[in-house]
């Protein structure tokens, strides 16, 4: 097989004609396939382009496959818990942000090592294996003896074994998208230690749970396959599967005029409520200790917001008028750390409280706050 | 129960849509036959209809007592695979024909939900939470999705019965 490079890489935003937009681009570029590779490197933005392009672009008479990498983010599944997940307050220390996607499926760690692959169709020939086929194939022309296969949870394991790429995917009215990852050289230590809930045997939750598996990155087997050698034959391969031809064109989701809305889709991705307000309705249930003390916490937690919070105190350390006051504050808040101390802060300035009272509130309320 | 019949006839009167015959030439035997027809809209609108509707989007509404049920047909059920997870709209919602309302998850993919009518969300089901398996299992009874509001009976009108519904699965799968 001879791997046509395709290195005639077109950016998008110069040759675009006013009052044009990405989409009627691609209609009067009259190409049944378009194989495209995004400019930008934020969560937020790639998952916006995605999206647009799912609902802007007529796909039933066209396939495109967009890639895309991002610098370091957690992206979990539509319908997931993140506090079960993944350990949210080792994220907040390093930076790392939190993305939900549209479609299904488990939790991700991204960073520059990892290539993500999204496969647009019409729902008609949606066909999952035909696309996961083009990446093992890819792979398998650059090193034939690497032994890559998809299995029928439509990952693609190495050697049988370590994990190398996931898979999820939506379905829309008429087309649909998959998508996937890839590990090239992603840094595993912060992959495993984001991916590890610090509370998940708190939680009682009917969130899609993810499927934790091996990973390993396919520079580790050979250190010549990078992310730009194994993207060019990915898209190689998927123009030979798909019989078509053309540059890779490069777009940037930054472009508005070019994908109107799209700015407004990055920003709505990015909200709380989105990222955290759709977690399905799950409860908390823990034994804190504070000051020698045990705590029993019991919380519903509904949209992200706290429904119904109730503490267990014995009556000698904090009584219970104090302790239904602290659970009054925090009802219908957001489940959030920031958000309960802003509470719990406000809270102490209206109760007049000794201050080895408000001492023990303060204790309290990191305690509860270590479950967020 | 009352049934509740609307009935909209139009008729165009005989005379007022004859031809003007002094201009020979205008009209061709053709014409003048279609000019001549007259057209009668029969619509019939029932409030209380429990025979099941079909959108193209493979959803199925019931209506009952004014409140619509909503659920996804067997071929969408069948089409989907298992269901692991139903993410449903809140009580209170509302929902113009054609909004997305929710998704359900299964091994597949995460397939948007697409409401057939306009109306407001009046229950959902909340058995789908702890057994989502029942959209597969029983997905005109038990795996049903939400109650809703008809706020444009017309809407009904337009959507498919059983048997064009069953049609319609043909034409597709063909």
């Amino acid at each position: 097989m001879i791997l046509r490079l395709l290195n005639r890489a077109c950016v998008l935003s110069g040759s675009v004609r006013l009052k044009s937009t990405l989409s009627t681009f691609f209609d009067e570029m009259g190409k049944s396939g378009i194989i495209l590779k995004s400019a930008t490197t934020g969560i937020f933005e790639n998952l916006a382009l995605e999206d647009w392009i799912h609902d802007h672009v007529d796909l039933q008479n066209r396939s495109m496959l967009l890639s895309w990498r991002n610098s370091p983010a957690v992206v979990i599944g539509r319908h997931q818990n993140p506090w079960q997940e993944c350990n949210l307050p080792l994220m907040r220390r390093l930076g790392i942000p939190l993305a939900r996607r549209r479609s299904g499926g488990g939790t991700v760690f991204h960073d520059f090592g990892n290539i993500n692959m999204t496969f647009f169709i019409s729902k008609k020939k949606y066909d999952r294996h035909r696309n996961l086929k083009v990446i093992t194939s890819a792979l398998k022309a650059l090193r034939p003896d690497l032994e890559v296969a998809a299995t029928d949870r439509f990952d693609i394991l190495l050697n049988g074994h370590y994990k190398i790429s996931g898979t999820a995917a939506k379905l829309g009215r008429t087309s649909a998208y998959h998508h996937c990852t890839l590990l090239c050289s992603v840094d595993r230590s912060v992959l495993s230690s984001v991916l590890k809930s610090n509370t998940s045997e708190v939680i009682k939750s009917n969130a899609t749970p993810s499927v934790p598996s091996p990973v390993r990155n396919l520079l580790d087997v050979d250190p010549t396959l990078d992310s730009d050698t194994i993207m060019n034959a990915v898209a190689s391969q998927y123009s030979n599967e798909f019989g078509f031809d053309g540059p890779v064109i490069t777009v940037d989701p930054s472009h508005e005029a070019l994908m109107p809305g799209i700015h407004k889709m990055a920003q709505d991705l990015q909200m709380w409520e989105w990222i955290y307000g759709r977690t399905p309705k799950f409860s908390v249930c823990s034994s804190l200790v504070v000051d020698d003390v045990t705590v029993k916490l019991d919380m519903d937690i509904k949209n992200g917001a706290v429904e119904q919070c109730a503490m267990e105190i014995p009556e000698d350390w904090l009584p219970s008028e104090m302790v239904n006051e602290f659970t009054s504050a925090l009802n219908g808040s957001k489940y959030c750390p920031n958000e309960a101390a802003v509470l719990v802060a406000a809270f102490t300035r209206t109760v007049s409280v000794t201050a080895d009272v408000a001492e023990k509130i303060h204790r309290l309320c990191a305690g509860v706050v270590s479950v967020m | 129960m009352a049934m509740c019949t609307i009935l909209r006839c139009a008729s165009v009167s005989l005379t007022s849509s004859l031809p003007r015959l002094s201009n020979r030439n205008a009209l061709t035997p053709a014409r003048l036959l279609a000019r001549t027809c007259y057209k009668r809209a029969l619509s019939t609108t029932t409030r209380f209809c429990a025979a099941l509707k079909f959108t193209d989007k493979h959803e199925w509404v019931r209506v009952d007592s004014g409140v619509a049920t909503v659920g996804i047909s067997n071929f969408a059920q069948e089409a989907l695979g298992d269901v692991v997870y139903c993410g449903l709209p809140e009580v209170g919602t509302k929902l113009s024909q054609s909004d997305e309302f929710g998704a359900l998850e299964s091994v597949k993919a995460a397939s948007e939900l697409y409401s057939p009518l306009t109306g407001e969300v009046t229950d959902v089901n909340d058995a789908l939470a702890d057994n989502p398996g029942l959209v597969n299992k029983s997905c005109y009874k038990d795996g049903w999705l939400m109650k809703m509001t008809v706020s444009i009976p017309e809407e009904l009108d337009g959507l498919m019965d059983e048997a064009a519904y069953e049609r319609y699965i043909k034409s597709i799968e063909d």
